[in-house]
């Protein structure tokens, strides 16, 4: 349990829990919660929640008798018996000792002086005399947070944390003193602390990337935000000072004031119902959530990668399938710069009424309501909003004809890119319908992917993949096992040197699973695998296709579902041990000797074999690998006619090189015709061996600038793990060095281009105020003046 | 496509092929109609069906030699292509547009031996005429010289020094010595060999119609070398079912030590690729 996600998810499980039980509130009205879906009595988490605690001792002790409840309030009330004196709560003289229960004790009489003052309790409660019952309740309820609270404080370990318990001890003992209402005070500010909020974003990216699906797909995407919602309304947020580890930031101000805000307003009234409360996706915006977002996700996927087990079947397939993909791609909209989902006015581009229930939902918070619980608590509402909806849509979007469009929202994101219009055009002539005639000559081509048959066959329903394993708990249908008999003898037939006997235990093993390849319903290939998901790595057990299948493409798409099953299962490593025959293969599928996975996490688990070179393979989430191939093909297809059409725009063509078919393996760039003169043209400098030095020299000028320090190096993984995430085209001063000397820079532009990267990506990652930044502004100012001192750009 | 309509000749027969394929539309639809008059009952209906199957034969022999007429032009299509093929070779020059690979990949080549296999023509005989040699199972004369660019399993020594049977294609033949020059047809092989005519067999060059030649068929249990699917080589094997119908496989059992029984479980192998097995002693 040393791995911080499980730590921290402790705590979240027992207000799932108290949700479950307590009925009304939000974590059991919708039926795509994990709390409802995973059960709400956890054998293995005896004990009551917080929140049931809190409300049981609250019922208990709001059925004292009068005198009882007195004694309990004098205790917080100050002294009355004269101006003088400064005692602010009765004390017991006989204080109860720890057998006897608070329960079975009498209650104290009026007349008791108080151990602190000597006055009569009497003296401590006089201005409770005339309070109604439902006020004393009111106080005993805060009596009771206020107990409470003191635990909280006691048992905290986090500093910032126990300060805001502290704080809110305070502050109720305060109005319980002055018979008041708790208010936040101080630099907080009051809620809602940002607009739009999580949840008009959340569901604003529905809109804006499903809203072209079929309905019910669209319902799907819809649950989905709905259950990521509810997830955030109940997730524990990690402190400042476990942010600022994570996250390698230096100022983490931002955060703390959001922590702060979260502890007071959505986490402490939880349990603490005296205090006002709000839920998190109403309150907070984007800014919240690009702090939270990257380790939540983790923390979720991990959370029902673990628990999958008890969700429900149907929510199984929407969550293990789904997810993730959702998650991306609420990723990209959350961390990306034009994201058009968190601007105030966001419309979603009419589509014949095919709107969600965004409205409704919106409405209700509008409202006041607990707005988020009333609005998902039935999917089957939703459409009955839906004509309502789409009226006020269209007659909003009549004020506001300018209104987002998609092609508006996809706008360029990086520098020097082709506009998405003449992406558009060229698409529509490599699709030429008429070229989809005849006889498939694209397979015959030398040019063919690896895996284009393999992707067509399994269209066309001639091959199938099934990841299957044998199970000790489940009676086992005869078809799996029949296709597990099946892949024990394509594994021992391929593998010869491999004892049978292992082989079926392995292919049998519970443990292990195994990705089946079947035709004409048998199996004719496979890759048995075991998951480590607490060690984030999977090994690739045995691989292999039937000798008169092979050549055919089907290895490479079995291990391109593979990686597309494991990344929908959140393991990002393969790790395997290749014998001689096999290394090829691996290599070809991206694996490398080069391992990253620290041997640590998984020395004592993969199964070791002698002679054998252990490989690994990481895996990009973003990538769709079974039709990876297929969409590079296209990309080329795209830039062939992209290139056509720059071509086109030239005056003078000069016919193509010849040199290379005569033997010549490699000719200096300038000496292609034509290149030299396009040179000239930009003013580029001429001279090779000039142009370096003169880089050289700038480049060691920028990097003995007293700011350049943060950019020397490569940003490390480990001291900012959401970095490469965040960042698409990661570069500093080591790497352009590197570069310089291996001649890349063979024209100023790229040189330029490097530098200016730097500068960027500082500020995209980071705050605008934080020291990172004031460096890039110093050093881009400083190499600006640099390369028009040195005539590189204009003056 | 491209390639074809540059080529006037080959355009060409592809209109005469398709008016031959008009033609035989044309003469079914007038057949049909001939024999649906037939009533067959009285002495004089007799006669009249006499003279409409008369006329149906002629019909049915004038479809025939149509199509006959067709084949010979599918026939002389596939052969110029051939030669076309051979000339690229010969020149060095790639035939796609595409920028040229090192080798093609392997995957690519496989379909290519596939296809050839299955558009490897039919042998039709006229009536009570007997299948030719090449055709099926039925071997080359003995004095059968290979054509250039004629694929043969081709015996050759491999590295390691073992005797091993390849997909190879004829280069050239040489009267003076008996011998032929073949190339692997695997590309990453790039060797030509020089081989005695007798560690050369000729691929047939017309399937054997099982339901009019089963005798131009290998049987059942027949020692053969077959080529192993998914690779450029022949191995022997035996044969385990003869093909039913004119576009089915031989079925075969490929000689494989690493079986419990010596043999492979039932492999499809098109007729293309299995020829007879000359020695008969095992290795």
């Amino acid at each position: 349990m040393s791995d911080p996600a499980t730590q921290a998810l402790q705590p979240r499980l027992l207000h799932h829990q108290a949700q479950g039980a307590s009925g009304g509130s939000a974590g059991s009205t919708a039926a795509a919660t994990p709390s409802s879906a995973t059960g709400s009595s956890d054998p293995a988490r005896p004990g009551l929640s917080q929140q049931q605690r809190a409300s049981q001792k609250k019922a208990q002790v709001r059925a004292f008798p009068r005198a009882k409840k007195l004694e309990k309030l004098g205790v917080f009330s100050a002294c009355k018996a004269n101006d003088t004196c400064k005692c602010n709560g009765w004390k017991n003289p006989n204080p109860p000792t720890a057998t006897r229960m608070d329960l079975q004790q009498q209650a104290a009489s009026l007349s008791e002086p108080c151990r602190s003052c000597g006055h009569a309790l009497a003296d401590h409660v006089s201005h409770l005399e005339n309070v109604s019952e439902d006020e004393i309740n009111r106080l005993l309820g805060m009596v009771v947070d206020v107990e409470n609270l003191f635990m909280s404080v006691h048992k905290e370990e986090d500093t910032d944390t126990k300060q805001v318990y502290f704080y809110l001890f305070k502050l109720l003992r305060k109005c319980i003193l002055q018979m008041s209402q708790p208010v936040v005070e101080g630099s907080l500010g009051s809620p809602p602390f940002e607009k739009p909020n999580i949840e008009q974003g959340v569901l604003n990216f529905v809109q804006y990337k499903f809203s072209h699906l079929a309905p019910k797909e669209r319902q799907t995407m819809f649950e989905l935000s709905k259950m990521f919602l509810l997830c955030l309304n109940y997730w524990k947020l990690e402190t400042p000072t476990q942010y600022r580890q994570r996250t390698q930031k230096e100022d983490a101000t931002a955060y703390k004031v959001d922590y702060t805000r979260w502890l007071c307003y959505c986490h402490v009234p939880q349990s603490n119902d005296s205090l006002p409360r709000y839920e998190t996706t109403q309150v907070f915006g984007r800014s919240l959530l690009k702090s939270i977002f990257t380790v939540t996700r983790r923390q979720l996927l991990e959370k029902f990668r673990v628990e999958k087990d008890k969700l429900l079947p149907e929510k199984r397939t929407l969550i293990l399938t789904h997810f993730p993909k959702f998650l991306s791609m609420l990723e990209e909209e959350i961390y990306g710069e034009n994201s058009p989902i968190w601007e105030a006015d966001f419309i979603m581009p009419a589509s014949d009424g095919a709107q969600l229930g965004q409205t409704g939902i919106s409405a209700s918070v509008v409202s006041g309501s607990p707005g988020l619980v009333k609005g998902l608590s039935s999917a089957s509402s939703l459409s009955s909003l839906d004509a309502g909806v789409t009226e006020t849509i269209t007659g909003e979007k009549r004020k506001l004809p300018e209104a987002l469009t998609l092609e508006d929202a996809k706008r360029i994101r990086v520098m020097g890119d082709i506009p998405m219009e003449l992406v558009n055009e060229v698409m529509m002539t490599i699709t030429d319908p008429a070229a989809m005639l005849g006889p498939e000559t694209s397979l015959l081509t030398p040019n063919a992917a690896r895996d284009e048959t393999a992707r067509l066959e399994e269209r066309r329903g001639i091959i199938e993949f099934h990841v299957i394993g044998n199970s000790l708990s489940q009676k086992s249908n005869k078809k799996i096992l029949m296709w597990l008999v099946g892949l024990q003898n394509v594994f021992s037939h391929q593998l010869p040197r491999m004892p049978k006997e292992y082989i079926t235990r392995l292919v049998f093993d519970p443990k292990h699973k195994t990705l089946a390849l079947i035709k004409d319903g048998r199996v004719i290939g496979g890759v048995c695998f075991r998951m480590f998901p607490t060690q984030g790595f999977t090994e690739i057990v045995f691989c292999a296709v039937t000798s008169n299948e092979q050549v055919k493409g089907y290895g490479t798409h079995l291990m391109n579902h593979l990686k597309e099953y494991h990344i929908k299962h959140s393991i990002l490593y393969f790790l395997t041990y290749a014998d001689e025959y096999a290394i090829g293969y691996f290599k070809k599928q991206g694996f490398s000797k080069d391992i990253k996975v620290p041997k640590s996490r998984y020395l004592g688990y993969i199964k070791d074999y002698e002679g054998a070179t252990l490989m690994e393979c990481e895996l990009n989430p973003r990538i769709p690998y079974t039709e990876l191939s297929h969409i590079i093909k296209r990309q080329k297809e795209i830039i062939k006619k992209l290139i056509e059409r720059k071509q086109s725009q030239i005056r003078k063509v000069y016919p193509g090189l010849t040199c290379f078919k005569d033997g010549v393996r490699q000719i200096p760039v300038e000496s292609i015709p034509g290149i030299s003169k396009c040179a000239e043209e930009t003013k580029e400098v001429k001279d090779p061996d000039v142009l370096y030095n003169m880089l050289k020299n700038l480049l060691a000028q920028i990097k003995t600038h007293p700011d350049a320090w943060p950019f020397m190096e490569p940003v490390k993984k480990s001291e900012a793990p959401d970095y490469y995430e965040i960042i698409r085209f990661p570069i500093d001063l080591k790497t352009m060095t590197e570069r310089l000397k291996n001649r890349y820079y063979v024209t100023k532009k790229l040189f330029i281009a490097d530098l200016q990267r730097i500068i960027t990506n500082c500020r995209e990652y980071n705050p605008p105020d934080s020291e990172y930044c004031k460096c890039a502004n110093t050093l881009e100012k400083f190499f600006y003046f640099k390369l028009k001192d040195g005539g590189l750009i204009e003056k | 496509e491209k390639k074809m309509s540059a080529d006037p000749k080959i355009v060409e027969l592809l209109s005469e092929l398709h008016q031959l394929i008009k033609q035989t539309q044309e003469e079914r639809s007038r057949k049909n109609k001939s024999i649906i008059f037939s009533v067959p009952a009285s002495p004089y209906y007799r006669t009249k069906l006499r003279g409409l199957y008369t006329t149906a034969k002629a019909d049915a022999e004038a479809e025939c030699s149509i199509l006959r007429h067709a084949l010979d032009k599918i026939a002389e299509i596939k052969s110029l292509m051939e030669e076309r093929r051979i000339a690229a070779k010969m020149a060095g020059v790639y035939s796609d547009s595409d920028p040229p690979r090192k080798t093609m990949r392997r995957g690519v080549l496989m379909t290519l031996l596939q296809q050839s296999a299955m558009t490897l023509p039919l042998w039709i005989g006229k009536p009570g005429e007997s299948p030719p040699p090449l055709c099926g199972a039925i071997p080359a004369s003995s004095d059968y010289v290979a054509k250039q660019g004629d694929k043969v399993a081709a015996r050759v020594k491999a590295v390691d020094g073992d005797e091993q049977w390849i997909l190879a294609e004829v280069v050239s033949y040489s009267h003076s010595t008996n011998k032929y020059e073949v190339d692997d047809i695997d590309e990453e092989g790039k060797e030509r060999h020089t081989l005695s005519r007798r560690r050369i067999i000729p691929l047939p060059q017309w399937k054997a119609n099982p339901e009019t030649d089963p005798e131009a068929l290998f049987s059942k249990e027949q020692l053969v070398l077959a080529l192993y699917p998914q690779t450029t080589c022949f191995y022997r094997a035996l044969i385990h079912a003869p093909p039913h119908r004119p576009q089915d496989d031989y079925s075969v059992l490929f000689e494989d030590t690493s079986y419990a029984d010596g043999y492979s479980p039932p492999l499809n192998v098109a007729q293309r690729y299995v020829v007879a097995c000359k020695e008969n002693k095992k290795k």
